[in-house]
């Protein structure tokens, strides 16, 4: 047999299994430690930190949890949250992030390795991606082989579009979501191809432990009954799949009930109906079959065929009138935006307020996948070229995730792992075109070759190829299945090698396109390093600058701050902010906020809104009535810190709107359509609170120079807002933020406006004609 | 050897102490001249004793302290005049006049005959004596302190002649007090300034005071009102846990500290523009406390400064070559530390700061009885400050037995207990020691012995190995068990 590059011989079976085995668990380790080592830039960059700002909430409630047991945390109130309504955490969270620290927190300790639960919450993300990598191994086996498994791993674990949610210190739900994601999917398709009880539970157990984590399991709730409804309508109904889903959904919607949180979500609202009803047609279709298998009228079928999608119809109406009706809850605000992408910016400001709601930009899938995204399409036409049960799970799911992707920038993180799937059974069939040592047979008479040492019958092209797709899926062969076949063949030839007509002349051919392989691999690994280094590994709590000398500085406000209101303001101090800053102030200055990260109460938000968009006699009251200590505010006009305050300010004037619209309108904000800070600035906007708190002193900075607002580039009055409700308590050393008291009222009663002007000495005015007397009589 | 004084001295007191009323005193103090320095949350008081024995074969001579002068003092040595060895003293229980003073007695290194003279100087360091007046200040403020003591210096014997000097680093004093009513011992003067030092005295022919009927009679309270230029720093509570290495040959320290500006209040509120300002112009006030600069032991190595929020970027260390042990160091380690934002008047900020030292640095092996003993400084001492608790814990490695401890000064209670950490199988015996009222003085070194049998060194590779080997075991046995109910062929 003709080969395009000598293969070793007198190799055995066994030698080569246990080498391929050793191979891949070893390929996995790597996969693991550069998954791993990847995301700690972050921590070598900068510290083992807490990023951003809902991590922070995660690991407050997680140190309730690792210090107070879990029943303490399970009913736990936070009364400094939302002051005064405080907050139910324990109903209110998915607890499965916390409860998986906790676990391991323990654990450790158990084993007399008492590792700080900081350092647990920073280090969860990298070691789950870990996980990750071997769950995405696991599936993209199932899909093809070993070969494509392994470069899906690798691709998963540094592909900047997972890495950006699970950098050492992104505290986040979704730190663990993506590992349990992919690991129901695989249980799913495992339960599917086997029609496994065992696997349909693992799947449930995993889905119940994804319902526990994040929110994003709707995903998984959808997904699988519209795999499994495709697979209806293509006439694939297999007693399979009757187990398999209903193992899965019985158990796992049992499961998902428990968690307080969801609570009878699974009956009761629309995202959950469509399992419900797949599960109702499954038992339709069963019991149809049930019934032709027992009867063998065609016709009879036909007749059934039409109940059974009559019924279907039906119960989607019954679902429809149920919502009408009110007994199933109608879909949430954040569900319509995901159709709509305008709805959330007419409807609901706050969710529109949020960065990573918005639709992605084209830069961004780049950015976050690099040449996977153009292997994506490739791969997804290969799913469709074998088109097996699994295959038809991935199709569905690439075209549902590409959509959301496109949507909402958060759920990029959703498409990453379809698309390591895909590219990785694309690259790894093309590797296995190019790698494949056989050279094609030339047959001019363009008829079947009788080979001595083929066993088989004689094959046609056709047939061959669908024995080559029969072994693939039997032994899950791969490039390296190629090669232990191709050598077992030359060593004993005692399995079949499939003489094929297409293949790859000579070496120059195969090198090249392989070259430009490894090369593609090469540029993107290069630019999922240069992409976590530079761009996701920012704590974003901590800002880095360069000195001058080129050595790093660190600009340290916002701990600053948090920690001299940890230190040296009352405990029960009450901190106003706008709720970007909530759970940061409650995590790092253990100080009671209004309102947080948690945007359940449109309300609550919507009066700081109004708090900070009033002038200052107006905002008072409003402080006083919610027992406002402190108040502080984000301001980068001096170095530049772009996510401040000011730029958010519209935002809290729209929320504020959309609750008080006599009261609060945008327009007057601007001048002329303009968004001003300076000497032209609306009337308006230099009354309101966080205009003044936002620039109180800033010109008395540039000592009589010209004070500039580097953040909207311009020039400041000289002569800056004045204060009399509020007096500065606290500025951090770039100015970024600012903490400021409110007064108390004032002890002879008077308005504080009126008893500042007399502190000034204002009411010297009296004294004026004597002075213009003076003047006249002189 | 030390209690071994104690017991002579509580004797010989206990001879006596009644004596002393019934009999007549047995020195005379010819010249008694006392020093105050004034300072922050710190005060050091020197008062130089000229005494002359009045009977022969005197060994023991007392020393006076007034009640809150007692309460005050953190720290106090005696010494002969020109000579650097203490004089052993003894704080006596049985006070002659509990409402008036307490008594220290000092052992003098030689009996002194009849009319035989010896100059002693006795050093005290007063913790908490200043408080700020106002007790609010603004950002721009100067600092100003107010200091209070008793105008005479009590003394169970009599003395001819007294003066006390009270010294102010600056020479900008705003007011001090005169005493009235000591015309009967004053000779030309009660109180005179110059420049920076303001002398009280001298007061002459002044009877045993150590009384409630002098102290009633003639004792006031002087107060001198000054400026001081430096921020006031109370460290509320200190803790330093010690963790000896054998197998990592190192030893860490590390500190948690609660750090308190105890200067004027900030009055109003702060301004980061006047700050900076002040700063610029190179004029921080007197209150605020912008860095500490501490001394590190030679040789450190991962300085580590954090808070509760993380890590602290603004720090500078020069690191000083790491030196043997037993020789002296000629240069320390200096850390430059910032706190997360300048500390005025009432703030706080608590942080922990840590090292590691080489072990060899401070542990020796003692051949003769087998045992290890390691030398741990009982505080690194922030300049100028006064820590209020402190308890230093003292880990040993792990299987260490016959654990004793040597603390250089009292310490308010001590006891070993067990500490476990990193993969223990047993734990750690941990000394623990605690403080109160250290100030700069108060540098010594403790010393713990102990001994580590050689199968301790391997007690915790040998655990982990069999765990391991176990895990191997268990994977090794679920590989070749099969449970399948169906077999494949």
């Amino acid at each position: 047999m003709p080969t395009a590059y000598p293969l070793p011989e007198n190799v055995s079976p066994a030698t080569v299994a246990n080498t391929a085995s050793l191979l891949r668990i070893i390929a996995l380790g790597l996969i693991s430690a550069a998954a791993i080592a990847s995301r700690l830039f972050a921590v070598i960059n900068f510290e083992s930190i807490i990023h951003e700002f809902d991590p922070w909430f995660n690991y407050r409630a997680t140190r309730v949890l690792a210090s107070k047991g879990f029943y303490e945390f399970w009913n736990w109130f936070d009364p400094t949250a939302w002051y005064p309504l405080g907050r139910v955490v324990g109903g209110t969270i998915y607890p499965g992030l916390m409860t998986t620290s906790g676990v391991i927190y323990y654990i450790l300790h158990a084993l007399h390795l008492p590792v700080d639960i900081r350092n647990i919450c920073v280090l969860l993300a990298p070691g789950f991606s870990a996980l990750t990598a071997w769950a995405t191994y696991m599936f993209t086996k199932e899909m093809k082989d070993d070969s494509a498994g392994l470069l899906a791993a690798a691709f998963i674990g540094i592909v900047p579009g997972y890495i950006s949610r699970s950098v050492a210190g992104s505290y986040d739900n979704e730190a663990i979501a993506i590992f349990l994601l992919m690991f129901t999917f695989f249980s799913w398709i495992k339960a599917l191809k086997q029609g496994s009880a065992f696997f349909g539970t693992i799947a449930a157990l995993f889905y119940f432990y994804m319902v526990a984590a994040w929110g994003g399991y709707v995903f998984i709730t959808n997904m699988i009954p519209l795999h499994a409804l495709v697979l209806l309508l293509m006439g694939r109904f297999t007693s399979r799949l009757y187990v398999a889903y209903s193992s899965w959904y019985a158990i796992g919607t049992l499961a998902s009930m428990q968690v307080p949180f969801v609570g009878f979500q699974p009956v009761r609202t629309s995202e959950h109906m469509a399992a419900l009803g797949v599960f109702g047609l499954l038992q339709i279709v069963a019991f149809a079959q049930l019934v032709r298998a027992h009867v063998s009228s065609k016709q009879f079928q036909n007749l059934l065929f039409v109940a059974v999608v009559s019924t279907g119809v039906l119960g989607f109406f019954a679902i429809v009138g149920l919502t009408y009706k009110g007994w199933i809850a109608p879909w949430t605000g954040r569900f319509y935006s995901l159709w709509d992408t305008g709805y959330a910016k007419k409807y609901i400001p706050i969710i529109a307020s949020v960065s990573e709601h918005q639709p992605t930009a084209w830069p961004s899938f780049f950015m976050d996948l690099h040449f996977l995204i153009w292997l994506f399409p490739a791969g997804v036409v290969m799913c469709f070229r074998a088109l097996r049960d699994e295959h038809i799970f991935v199709i569905i799911y690439a075209a549902m995730a590409s959509y959301f992707a496109g949507v909402m920038v958060r759920l990029m993180l959703a498409l990453t792992p379809v698309v390591c799937v895909t590219s990785a059974v694309a690259l790894s069939t093309l590797l296995d075109t190019y790698l494949d040592p056989t050279e094609p047979t030339v047959n001019e008479k363009a008829e079947p070759v009788n080979d001595p040492p083929s066993t088989n019958v004689p094959v046609t092209p056709k047939k061959a190829k669908k024995l080559k797709d029969k072994e693939t899926a039997a032994t899950a062969r791969g490039a390296l299945g190629d090669v232990v076949s191709s050598v077992t063949s030359a060593a004993g030839g005692s399995t079949t090698s499939p003489k094929t007509t297409k293949g790859i002349f000579g070496l120059d051919g195969r090198v090249a396109v392989l070259v430009n392989a490894l090369g593609l691999l090469l540029f993107f690994v290069v630019h999922c390093t240069w992409v976590t280094a530079n761009a996701y590994s920012s704590p974003s709590v901590v800002l880095a600058s360069t000195n001058p000398d080129g050595s790093q500085h660190l600009i340290d406000d916002f701990r600053e701050a948090y920690y001299w209101l940890r230190q040296n303001t009352a405990e029960d101090a009450v901190v106003m902010s706008w709720w970007d800053y909530g759970y940061q102030i409650a995590g790092m200055a253990n100080r009671t906020t209004l309102v947080d990260n948690n945007t359940w109460n449109n309300t609550h938000i919507a009066t700081v809104g109004k708090a900070m968009s009033s002038p200052e006699e107006v905002a008072y009251p409003i402080l006083r009535k919610h027992d406002v200590n402190y108040v502080l505010v984000i301001f980068g006009g001096l170095i530049g810190y772009s996510g401040d305050d000011m730029n958010k300010f519209l935002w809290m004037v729209r929320i504020s709107q959309g609750v008080w619209p006599d009261e609060i309108q945008e327009p007057n904000y601007f001048n002329n359509g303009e968004y001003r800070v300076d000497d032209r600035a609306s009337p308006t906007m230099k009354e309101c609170l966080m205009y003044k708190m936002t620039y109180y002193r800033f010109a008395q900075l540039f000592g009589g120079g010209q004070a500039i607002d580097r953040v909207r580039g311009q020039h400041m009055p000289a002569n800056g807002p004045t204060l009399d409700y509020l007096e500065e308590a606290f500025t951090s050393e770039n100015w970024i933020v600012r903490i400021y008291e409110v007064k108390k009222d004032d002890v002879l009663g008077r308005d504080l406006k009126v008893a500042n002007a007399f502190g000034e000495g204002k009411k010297r005015k009296r004294t004026k004609p004597i002075a213009r007397r003076k003047a006249i009589a002189a | 050897m030390l209690q071994h004084w104690r017991r002579l001295c509580l004797l010989v007191a206990g001879s006596l102490l009644p004596s002393l009323s019934l009999a007549g005193p047995s020195f005379e103090n010819t010249a008694v001249v006392r020093t105050i320095e004034l300072g922050g949350s710190v005060i050091h008081v020197s008062t130089t004793y000229a005494i002359k024995a009045l009977e022969d074969g005197q060994t023991t001579y007392h020393i006076a302290l007034a009640k809150d002068e007692k309460e005050k003092t953190s720290w106090m040595e005696a010494k002969i005049k020109g000579q650097a060895k203490p004089l052993a003293i003894t704080v006596l229980d049985e006070d002659v006049d509990t409402d008036a003073s307490s008594l220290v007695a000092v052992t003098l290194p030689k009996q002194l005959s009849a009319h035989g003279t010896l100059n002693l100087v006795f050093e005290s360091v007063q913790t908490h004596a200043t408080r700020p007046y106002p007790e609010r200040a603004a950002q721009t403020d100067p600092q100003l302190l107010k200091y209070e003591a008793d105008v005479f210096v009590l003394s169970p014997y009599d003395t001819l002649v007294q003066r006390t000097k009270v010294r102010s680093l600056s020479p900008d004093i705003i007011s001090y007090s005169t005493p009235q009513g000591v015309d009967e011992f004053v000779r030309d003067g009660t109180v005179t300034r110059s420049g920076a030092t303001i002398t009280y005295g001298p007061y002459h022919n002044i009877p045993p005071s150590a009384n409630v009927e002098f102290v009633s009679k003639y004792q006031q309270t002087i107060s001198i009102h000054y400026n001081f230029d430096y921020p006031v720093l109370e460290v509320k509570n200190l803790e330093r846990s010690v963790e000896v290495s054998h197998w990592g040959a190192n030893l860490n320290v590390e500190d948690k500290i609660h750090l308190h500006n105890a200067g004027p209040a900030l009055k109003g509120h702060f301004s980061r523009l006047e700050y900076q300002s002040q700063n610029f112009f190179g004029r921080l006030s007197p209150h605020t406390l912008d860095r500490l600069i501490l001394q590190l032991p030679p040789g450190v190595t991962n300085v580590y400064y954090y808070d509760l929020n993380g890590n602290v970027s603004t720090s500078n260390l020069r690191a000083a070559p790491s030196v043997p042990k037993n020789s002296k160091a000629s240069q320390n380690s200096i850390l430059e530390m910032r706190p997360r934002y300048p500390l005025l008047g009432g703030w706080n900020y608590s942080f922990t700061l840590g090292f590691d030292t080489p072990l060899q640095d401070s542990v020796g092996w003692d051949a003769a009885n087998d045992r290890y003993i390691v030398a741990v400084p009982v505080t690194t001492h922030i300049s100028g400050s006064v820590v209020d608790e402190a308890t230093v814990k003292i880990i040993l490695p792990e299987g260490a037995s016959n654990v004793e401890f040597t603390s250089p000064f009292h310490a308010l209670s001590s006891s070993v207990s067990t500490h476990i950490t990193y993969l223990d199988t047993i734990g750690r015996p941990a000394v623990t020691l605690a403080y109160e009222g250290l100030t700069g003085k108060h540098t010594g070194v403790i010393y713990v012995s102990y001994s580590v049998p050689f199968f301790a060194h391997l007690r915790k590779p040998l655990a982990v190995g069999a765990v391991f080997f176990g895990l191997f075991m268990l994977g090794f046995a679920a590989k070749r068990v099969d449970l399948r109910l169906h077999k494949q062929s």
